[in-house]
């Protein structure tokens, strides 16, 4: 295990990466912390996971990757790290004391000894891209082949998870895995209006759960985001899932999806804040737009991305929505930021939405294209600089509320199979609107 | 005859006299002032073709200047409202000039006076600038943050705050022109210690039952809303 001084080129998977000379803001520089990776020496598989006050949670992931890197990799070295963003609940304790005692439970007839972990706090801006950034230090500098992050209150994660976002690296030469689950129609909202459109039309692959947050990676494709400067911006929060999912895309790693059955989590956090996550999501969209115009430009058709896994039905678990109280927020939202919305839509989008405000919940309806010059035009808006980005993004919140609502009521009878065909139809509307948004991103 | 002479033609020469030595002084003051219109006129002009080969109001819409200047109701295109500005710059510097040729001993007190308290009026006048565009931009942030929080008076909210930054920004230059320097501070002080007191002493005595009421109301109403958008729906 080599751990390189600041301001030279190391050699990091298959590439070179230049460290800055900023000061030590990462986490691998501590003392305790490079005592504990000489110790380890090398690895060939890190599952990461990023965690913040999920002491209740986190047994039962630790307890799944443990038993998944044991039954499908026992005669690989491995590491567990989790990155944790000062947890005051204990989530750091629960990570040293759990592990598997049975081992014969999981069918696993051997006792696996090759597994080591790592739980320490990470360093940089709040948010889990800087608990990603110390999984890909800590990746780079135990020289990993393969890689895999999961979130730390799944309660549906089980050992072939890590199987299936780890072997399609090892055995298969992909460099990137997206996870495919089964989710309920209004789970990942921003995902299906927003994010996952604007990655297949953009880009061009059929990614569809871009930002789910639980990824495999090659070592090689973790030092290469380690030598991109985006660690102060939004990829630092919740930004982190498109920019590693767009960064593989556009740089031409070898990408492919996993199937991973149905995704049940705790609840987020209810202090966290919808248009905070919107802005750093949308945000990051935005800025990877004007990192890579020359790639999405030319991108004219969308390409099936493979799938590993057996895919199957699963049962899923059902979710309350208050429409009548996004409603009010829309119409809110539509009274009072007219004005802002001026220096970005044009009149007939706004004339449109000052006449949907007064529309009652019978007839409430936002077509899909409305709503991709809506997203298109807040593209355009962050590319001119018309307003501070900031406010420009979270002014956007009352819209996508509108835009769930109309959503919401338009599949309140729909099947799954039902709400993803309608899902299409929004991608294509996105393609036919490119061109002439390319067009005007000057 | 000397009577006469005296207090009537003497005067007049004078006067005449006088009228002759200030004629030189006039002569210069309207010749500076037409240079000056002239000058201003060309340059503006010229000014005017330089931006418009440059393509400065095509970069003043991409970056979103020339929205702000229609906003800010400036109707005319960023090339002519900047060449028209240089134009009556050089026009006023020249008018002070001749002002200056003219020798007229109060004038020219009147104008030291001036460019002693330039200095002054420059620093307010950027002080009042900036306290514009923050009073616009915390505004803006409060709106779209009490909008996105639900507050049904959001709009207020949004005024309430881009008045207090631009007050504050008001009193801070006139401070600085030197106008009622304590009074306005006093009386700013007054204002909010006394807004704030009066919040305080109505929510604290006259209005506790409503005053707990709207937190019980506000409270459970942030409770259900956490259930409805962050229990259910993960949209990520």
């Amino acid at each position: 295990m080599h751990i390189p001084e600041r301001g030279t080129e190391r050699y990091v998977g298959h590439m070179f990466q230049t460290l800055d000379n900023g000061g030590p803001k990462t986490v691998i520089k501590r003392q305790d912390v490079q005592a504990r990776l000489m110790q380890i020496g090398e690895a060939d598989i890190l599952v990461g996971i990023p965690s913040y006050n999920n002491a209740h949670s986190i047994g039962h992931v630790v307890r799944a990757v443990q038993a998944g890197l044991a039954k499908y990799f026992p005669d690989k070295k491995t590491i567990l790290v989790n990155s944790d963003g000062g947890s005051t609940d204990g989530t750091i304790d629960v990570v040293h004391q759990t592990t598997i005692d049975d081992f014969k439970s999981i069918l696993v007839a051997h006792r696996f000894e090759s597994f080591s972990k790592i739980a320490i706090p990470y360093h940089g801006l709040p948010g889990k891209g800087s608990a990603f950034r110390t999984i890909f230090e800590i990746a780079g500098a135990l020289n990993v082949k393969a890689c895999a992050v999961v979130d730390s209150d799944l309660r549906s994660i089980t050992p072939e998870w890590i199987e299936l976002l780890i072997k399609p690296i090892i055995g298969d030469g992909y460099d990137y895995v997206a996870p495919l689950y089964h989710r309920h129609k209004y789970d990942g909202t921003i995902t299906n209006s927003i994010v996952y459109p604007l990655t297949r039309t953009l880009y061009g692959k059929d990614v569809r759960q871009p930002i789910g947050g639980d990824f495999g990676f090659s070592g090689r494709l973790a030092g290469f985001y380690l030598t991109k400067e985006v660690w102060e911006s939004d990829v630092a929060r919740y930004g982190i899932d498109i920019w590693m999912t767009t960064t593989a895309i556009a740089n031409n790693f070898r990408i492919c999806q996993a199937f991973l059955g149905a995704k049940i989590h705790d609840a987020k956090d209810p202090g966290a804040d919808l248009s905070a996550m919107l802005y750093q999501v949308v945000g990051a969209t935005f800025d990877l737009m004007e990192e890579y115009p020359q790639t999405w430009k030319h991108i004219a058709s969308t390409q099936a991305v493979p799938v590993f896994g057996f895919t199957y039905a699963v049962g899923l678990e059902p979710v309350n929505v208050n429409i009548q109280r996004m409603l009010e927020k829309f119409r809110l939202g539509a009274h009072e930021l007219g004005p802002i919305w001026e220096n970005i839509l044009s009149r007939d989008t706004i004339d449109f939405l000052t006449g949907l405000a007064d529309t009652p919940k019978e007839d409430f309806h936002m077509p899909d294209s409305i709503w991709v010059d809506i997203i298109y035009s807040f593209a355009l808006a962050a590319h001119r600089k018309v307003i501070h980005k900031e406010h420009l993004l979270k002014s956007l919140t009352p819209l996508y509320i509108g835009r769930t609502a109309s959503f919401v009521i338009e599949t309140w009878e729909a099947s799954g199979s039902e709400v993803e065909e309608k899902i299409n139809k929004l991608c294509e509307e996105y393609w036919r609107s490119k061109r002439s948004f390319s067009e005007r991103w000057q | 005859m000397n009577f006469i002479q005296r207090i009537i033609i003497e005067p007049f020469e004078r006067c005449y006299e006088g009228f002759l030595t200030f004629l030189p002084n006039l002569l210069t003051f309207i010749a500076l002032l037409i240079v000056g219109i002239v000058l201003g006129s060309i340059l503006r002009l010229i000014f005017l073709k330089i931006f418009r080969a440059i393509h400065l109001d095509t970069a003043a819409e991409r970056i979103g200047v020339f929205e702000m200047l229609v906003r800010r109701g400036i109707r005319s295109s960023l090339s002519a409202f900047v060449a028209r500005f240089i134009g009556w710059i050089v026009i006023l510097t020249f008018a002070v000039i001749a002002l200056q040729a003219l020798k007229i001993l109060t004038v020219e007190n009147l104008l030291d006076r001036f460019f002693l308290y330039l200095p002054s009026v420059f620093t307010a006048a950027v002080i009042l600038v900036f306290g514009y565009i923050f009073s616009n931009f915390f505004g803006r942030a409060a709106l779209i943050a009490s909008v996105n929080a639900g507050i049904r008076r959001a709009g207020m909210v949004g005024r309430m705050v881009k008045l207090v930054v631009f007050i504050v920004s008001a009193t801070m230059a006139m401070e600085q022109l030197g106008i009622g320097r304590d009074t306005v501070l006093i009386a700013f002080a007054i204002v909010f210690g006394g807004i704030v007191l009066a919040l305080a002493i109505a929510f604290g005595f006259g209005g506790r039952d409503i005053a707990r009421d709207y937190l019980q109301r506000n409270v459970d109403r942030e409770r259900e809303q956490d259930k409805d958008l962050g229990d259910h729906i993960d949209p990520l």
